[in-house]
C-alpha cells in the first residue's frame, strides 16, 4: 500500500508549500511628530481604498502632483466597485493591525464606523492645517462627518440627488421644471408618449427606493427623523409621498420596472425612452453624451436626499500623518477646484461660486442649481444602524409599488421597523 | 507502520486530514460566533448562548427567505433533472458533431453566477431587453420581475446555467454503465422504453441522488442572481437565505447573528440531504 | 425518434446560444449603443477588449486557472480514494459521509470571517494559496460525494472477480475500478473547477488585490454608476471560450479513455 502513503506525502508537500508563499505586506508607517503637515516632514506609504467610480479616476490623476508637494509620501490606491469596497473594508476592521490606512465612508456608515473607533478623530488636524477653510463645506455635508460633536472624516464627494430632465421636451410641451409633487406628477403625464416614458424610476427593494422616495417625503413635508433622531416616518406626510410615488410609477413609469435601479433608468433616458429622471446631480455629462439636451434642477419641494463620500482616517493606521496629508491636500481649496474642474463632484461653496469653474465645467447654471441643492439638502440616514433602517424601509416601499401591502400598511409597519433597528 | 491500520482508513485518511486542516478552525470559530453577539461596529462582545438561534424562530424575515429557498430548490432542481436526464439521454447517443455540442452545450457553468445574474437582469429589461422587445412584438407584455413571475424567472436562471450540470453527471453515469444488463435487454427484444424504465433508471440510481444532491447543496446557496436582479424584492419575494445572510452579516455588521443563521441553515439541509440519501440510496442496497 | 431527440438537442443548443449572441454583440458595442442593449445596428468597437486588456483581465483568468486546477488536483487526489473507501467499506460511519459537507454548506459570508482571520495571522492574505485553501472548503466535499455515487455505481462483483484473479485491493481499486469511474472522475474534475473558478466571494474577501481572480474582475464592471457592460461582456467571452476548448478535448480524451484502458469485466 505504498501507493497511499506516497499520496499523503505529496498532499503534505502541497500544504507546506501553500503555507510557505507569504505575502509581504509594504507597511512602513511611522513619520513625523504627530499631526504635523509639513510637506517635507511627513513620509510614510498610504493604503487607500476608494470606490471605482469616476470621481476616483479624478482623485488618481492628481497622485503625480501631491507626489511632488509631499515626496515623503507614496499614496497606493485600490478601486474597487460598491459592495466588493464594503466587503474589504468591513473584513479589514477585523484585524487586528491596519490593512488600509485611508478609506472612503459613504454617510450611512459615518456612525457606525465612528462609534466602532474604526476612525480617528480629525478636529485637532483638521485645525492644525492653514488656510483649510473646513466651513467651505456645505453645512449639510459637515454635519453627517460630525458624530457626537467631533469630526471624524472630511467631505470627498456630494451625490445629491437632482431632477436630471429633457428641457427640450420640457420646452416643446411648455413646462416649467415642476416645483412640486403634483406638478412632477402632471409633467411626467404630460411627456408620455408612444415609446417614451415620462419619468424612469427606480423602485428596486432596499437602498435605490429608500433613496428615490425620500425626496417624495421632503416634498410632502414629511420625515423619516426628528432631530433627536426619532422616527418621524408615521405620518399622513409619508403616506401621501408614497402614494404619489406609486401613482407616477403606474402612470407615467415604463412597463415591468419594479426591479430597476440607477443603471436601468439612466440608459432609459439615454437612449431616448424616458424623458426625466430623479438621480444624482451629476449624472448631467453622462446622459448628456446622448446628444439629446439635458438639464438639472432642483427636485419637486426644492429640498433633496443628500448622500456624500468621506475621507476617514483609521484608527489602527500607522500612517495617519501621511494619510491625513493627501486628504487635507486633496480637500484643499485649491485641489478642489482643479478636482471639480476635472469632473469632480463639487463639496466646497467656494469651487461652486468660481467663474473659472463655470467655465471650464458644466455652465454656470450647473453650479448654481448645484449650490441649491446642497444648501438645505438631507442626509439620507444618520445614525446607527444606518445602512440597516435604509433596507428595512425600502423593503416595504417596494412592497407597496408592488401592491402587496397597503400605502398604510407599508408605512406604519416601516416606522415600526426602522424604530426598531434604531433602538437596536 | 501504516499496514497495521486498516485499508479503510488508508484510503479516508487524507481526504480527512486535508479537510480537517482547512475547515476544522474555521468551522470552530463560526460555531463561537454564533454564540455570541459579535458586531463589527462595536467593540464588546457577549457570550449569549442559544439566544440567537431561538430568535429566529420569530424572525419573519428569516422564515419568509427559507421558504424562498425551499421553493426555488424544489423547483429548480426538479427542472434541471428532468431536462438534464432527457439531453444526456439525447446526447450519449448523438454520433454527429458530439464532442462539440457537448463541449458547448456544458459552457454556461462556467460564466462567473454575478455575470448571468447581470447577463438577464438586461435581456429580461422590459425597456431595453431583447426577450421582452420579442416577446412584445407578438403583443406579449411579461413582468418577469413582478410579484407573480419573479422567483420564477430567478429558477429560470438557475436552470440556464446549472442544467449542463445535471447533464454532465448524468451523461457520465450513463457511460460508466456496464454494458452488459443493456446487451441482455437488447437480447430479450425489450423496447426502448422498458429499457429506460428498468435497465437505465435503476443503475442510474445513485448517480441521479448524488446528483439531486449535489445540485441542491449548491441551489441553497443561490445568492448572485438575487443579488445581479431584484435585490430580494419585489417585497419580499425573491429573498433568500444567502442574501440574507450576507446582509446581516456583511451589510449590517452582525456576524454573530448571521453565524447562527448559517448554522440553522446548516442542521435543516443535513436534515434533508440525509432523509434523501435513506430514500434513494437505501432502495438501490436494496434492489 | 431520432429526429425529436436532433430537434431537442438542437433547441437546448439555441437556448444556450442566444445569452451569448447577446454578449457577442455587446462585447463590440460602444457606450452609446450600449444604453440600449437590445440594439442590432450599431458600428463596432474594440474599446471593451482594450479596456479589458488594461484592467489586467487576462491575469486575473491566469490566478483563477491556477487557483482552479490546484484545488481540483489536489481535491481528486484525495477525494477519489476517500470516496471509494466511503462508498464500499462505509469507512467512518455516516458521521464522515455527511460530516464532510458541513463546510461546503456553511453560508460563504460566515465561514470567510474566520477564514480571513486566519490568512491575516498567517500572513498569507491576497496569495493564491489562501484562495486555495478557501476553495478546497467546498470543492472538496463536492467532488467526494460526486465520486461516492460513482463508486456506488460499480457492481462489487468487478472487484471480487479481479480478487479471485488474484489482485490485491489496491490493484483491484486502480485497474478495475478506477477505469469504470473514468467517466465520473471527468465530470467531478470539471465540476469543481467550475465551482472553484466562479467563486466570487471568497476571492474577493480573501485576495482582491494582487491574486483577483476572473470573478472578481468581472464583477468589476458592475460598478455604483451602472454596470460596465461591453467590458463586461468582453470579460465573459475571456472566461467562457478557453475553457469550451478544454471542455471539448476533455471530453474526447475521456471517451477515449474509456472504450482503451482499463480491464473489462
Amino acid at each position: 500500500m505504498h501507493r497511499s502513503i506516497a499520496w499523503l506525502a505529496l498532499l503534505l508537500a502541497a500544504l507546506v508549500l501553500a503555507a510557505c508563499g507569504g505575502g509581504d505586506d509594504a507597511s512602513d508607517g511611522g513619520g513625523a511628530g504627530a499631526g504635523s503637515t509639513d510637506p517635507a516632514k511627513v513620509k510614510g506609504t498610504v493604503r487607500a481604498i476608494m470606490e471605482e467610480v469616476p470621481d476616483t479616476d479624478v482623485v488618481k490623476e492628481m497622485l503625480p502632483e501631491f507626489r511632488k508637494a509631499y515626496p515623503g509620501v507614496d499614496v497606493k490606491i485600490e478601486a474597487l466597485p460598491y459592495d466588493q469596497m464594503r466587503d474589504k473594508i468591513v473584513s479589514s476592521f477585523l484585524a487586528s493591525e491596519p490593512t488600509y490606512d485611508l478609506i472612503v465612508v459613504d454617510n450611512p456608515w459615518m456612525t457606525d464606523f465612528a462609534m466602532g473607533g474604526f476612525l480617528e478623530p480629525l478636529d485637532e488636524r483638521i485645525a492644525a492645517v492653514q488656510g483649510y477653510e473646513p466651513e467651505d463645506f456645505s453645512k449639510p455635508l459637515r454635519d453627517i462627518a460630525d458624530v457626537d460633536g467631533k469630526t471624524y472624516a472630511v467631505p470627498f464627494y456630494n451625490y445629491a440627488l437632482a431632477l436630471v430632465y429633457r428641457s427640450d421636451l420640457y420646452e416643446k410641451a411648455g413646462l416649467q421644471a415642476p416645483k412640486t409633487l403634483d406638478e412632477l406628477k402632471a409633467a411626467a403625464a404630460e411627456l408620455t408618449s408612444g415609446k417614451r416614458s415620462g419619468i424612469a424610476m427606480q423602485p428596486q427593494k432596499g437602498y435605490k427606493i429608500f433613496e428615490e422616495w425620500g425626496n417624495y417625503l421632503l416634498a410632502a413635508g414629511g420625515s423619516i427623523q426628528d432631530a433627536s433622531g426619532k422616527v418621524t416616518l408615521d405620518s399622513p406626510e409619508a403616506r401621501t409621498a408614497l402614494q404619489t410615488y406609486i401613482d407616477v410609477y403606474k402612470a407615467s413609469a415604463p412597463d415591468n420596472s419594479l426591479n430597476w435601479a440607477f443603471d436601468e433608468a439612466i440608459r432609459s433616458a439615454s437612449s431616448d425612452r424616458s424623458a426625466q429622471l430623479i438621480s444624482y446631480n451629476w449624472t448631467l455629462p453622462t446622459v448628456n453624451e446622448s446628444g439629446k439636451p439635458f438639464a438639472i434642477a432642483e427636485v419637486p419641494g426644492g429640498r433633496a436626499v443628500l448622500g456624500a463620500w468621506y475621507w476617514g482616517v483609521p484608527k489602527n493606521s500607522a500612517a495617519k500623518d501621511a494619510a491625513w496629508s493627501f486628504a487635507a491636500w486633496v480637500t484643499g481649496k485649491e485641489r478642489e477646484k482643479a478636482r471639480v474642474i476635472a469632473g469632480g463632484a463639487p463639496v466646497r461653496d467656494s469651487a461652486l461660486d468660481d467663474p473659472e469653474v463655470w467655465e471650464q465645467g458644466l455652465g454656470e447654471d450647473y453650479y448654481k442649481t448645484v449650490k441649491a441643492i446642497l444648501q438645505d439638502a438631507a442626509p439620507l440616514a444618520d445614525g446607527p444602524n444606518a445602512e440597516e433602517m435604509i433596507n428595512v424601509v425600502g423593503n416595504e416601499l417596494n412592497a407597496a409599488v408592488a401592491g402587496q401591502k397597503s400605502v398604510d400598511e407599508a408605512i406604519s409597519t416601516a416606522a415600526k421597523n426602522a424604530q426598531e433597528v434604531l433602538d437596536r | 507502520m501504516l499496514r497495521r491500520f486498516p485499508i479503510r482508513y488508508r484510503f479516508l485518511a487524507p481526504l480527512v486530514v486535508l479537510l480537517a486542516l482547512v475547515v476544522a478552525y474555521p468551522l470552530g470559530y463560526s460555531v463561537w460566533l454564533s454564540l455570541t453577539d459579535r458586531t463589527i461596529t462595536r467593540p464588546e462582545t457577549s457570550f449569549v448562548g442559544l439566544e440567537q438561534y431561538g430568535s429566529l424562530l420569530t424572525n419573519g424575515g428569516y422564515g419568509t427567505a427559507m421558504r424562498n429557498t425551499l421553493v426555488f430548490v424544489v423547483f429548480a432542481v426538479g427542472i434541471e433533472l428532468a431536462l438534464g436526464l432527457a439531453l444526456a439521454l439525447a446526447l450519449q447517443r448523438q454520433r454527429w458533431a458530439r464532442d462539440a455540442t457537448r463541449a458547448f452545450l456544458l459552457t454556461p457553468m462556467f460564466v462567473t453566477p454575478i455575470a448571468v445574474g447581470l447577463m438577464f437582469r438586461f435581456l429580461l429589461n422590459g425597456q431595453l431587453g431583447p426577450i421582452p422587445a420579442a416577446l412584445g412584438s407578438v403583443g406579449l407584455s411579461v413582468d418577469f420581475f413582478g410579484t407573480a413571475l419573479a422567483l420564477p424567472t430567478i429558477v429560470a436562471i438557475d436552470v440556464w446555467q446549472w442544467t449542463p450540470f445535471m447533464v454532465l453527471l448524468l451523461l457520465a453515469g450513463l457511460e460508466s454503465l456496464p454494458r452488459q444488463p443493456f446487451e441482455a435487454a437488447k437480447v430479450d427484444g425489450a423496447s426502448a422504453w422498458l429499457t429506460f424504465t428498468r435497465v437505465t433508471l435503476p443503475l442510474l440510481r445513485p448517480v441521479i441522488a448524488i446528483a439531486i444532491l449535489l445540485r441542491a447543496l449548491d441551489a441553497f446557496k443561490v445568492f448572485e442572481y438575487v443579488f445581479a436582479t431584484t435585490r430580494g424584492g419585489p417585497g419580499d419575494a425573491t429573498d433568500t437565505l444567502q442574501y440574507l445572510i450576507y446582509r446581516t452579516g456583511f451589510q449590517f455588521f452582525r456576524l454573530g447573528e448571521a453565524a447562527a443563521m448559517g448554522f440553522v441553515l446548516v442542521g435543516l439541509v443535513l436534515l434533508l440531504v440525509t432523509i434523501l440519501y435513506r430514500t434513494l440510496l437505501r432502495q438501490e442496497a436494496r434492489a | 425518434m431520432s429526429r425529436g431527440r436532433g430537434t431537442f438537442v438542437a433547441a437546448a443548443c439555441a437556448v444556450v446560444a442566444l445569452p451569448y449572441a447577446w454578449v457577442l454583440l455587446a462585447a463590440f458595442k460602444g457606450p452609446a449603443a450600449l444604453n440600449d442593449p437590445g440594439r442590432l445596428a450599431f458600428t463596432p468597437t474594440l474599446e471593451n477588449w482594450r479596456e479589458i486588456f488594461s484592467a489586467g483581465v487576462i491575469g486575473s483568468a491566469g490566478t483563477s486557472l491556477l487557483v482552479a486546477l490546484v484545488t481540483v488536483g489536489l481535491s481528486l487526489l484525495v477525494g477519489t480514494p476517500g470516496a471509494y473507501a466511503i462508498s464500499r467499506f462505509r469507512a467512518g460511519g455516516t458521521a464522515t459521509r455527511f460530516g464532510i459537507l458541513l463546510s461546503q454548506v456553511l453560508p460563504p459570508a460566515v465561514l470567510v470571517v474566520p477564514l480571513f482571520l486566519v490568512a491575516f495571522t498567517l500572513d498569507v492574505r491576497d496569495t493564491p494559496q489562501v484562495v486555495i485553501a478557501s476553495h478546497l472548503t467546498f470543492v472538496l466535499p463536492v467532488v467526494t460525494w460526486f465520486l461516492i455515487g460513482f463508486f456506488d455505481a460499480v457492481p462489487r462483483s468487478f472487484e471480487e472477480q479481479a480478487m479471485i484473479d488474484g489482485y490485491g485491493r489496491f490493484a483491484a481499486f486502480r485497474l478495475v475500478v478506477l477505469p469504470q469511474v473514468m467517466p465520473g472522475i471527468g465530470a467531478a474534475a470539471i465540476f469543481g473547477f467550475v465551482l472553484s473558478w466562479n467563486d466570487l466571494f471568497y476571492a474577493l474577501v480573501l485576495a482582491g488585490g494582487n491574486a483577483k481572480t476572473l470573478p472578481v474582475s468581472i464583477a468589476g464592471f458592475n460598478t455604483f454608476r451602472g454596470v460596465e457592460l461591453g467590458a463586461m461582456c468582453a470579460a465573459i467571452l475571456v472566461s467562457v471560450v478557453p475553457v469550451m476548448l478544454a471542455c471539448f478535448f476533455v471530453q474526447r480524451r475521456l471517451v477515449r479513455g474509456l472504450s482503451g484502458g482499463g480491464l473489462k469485466y
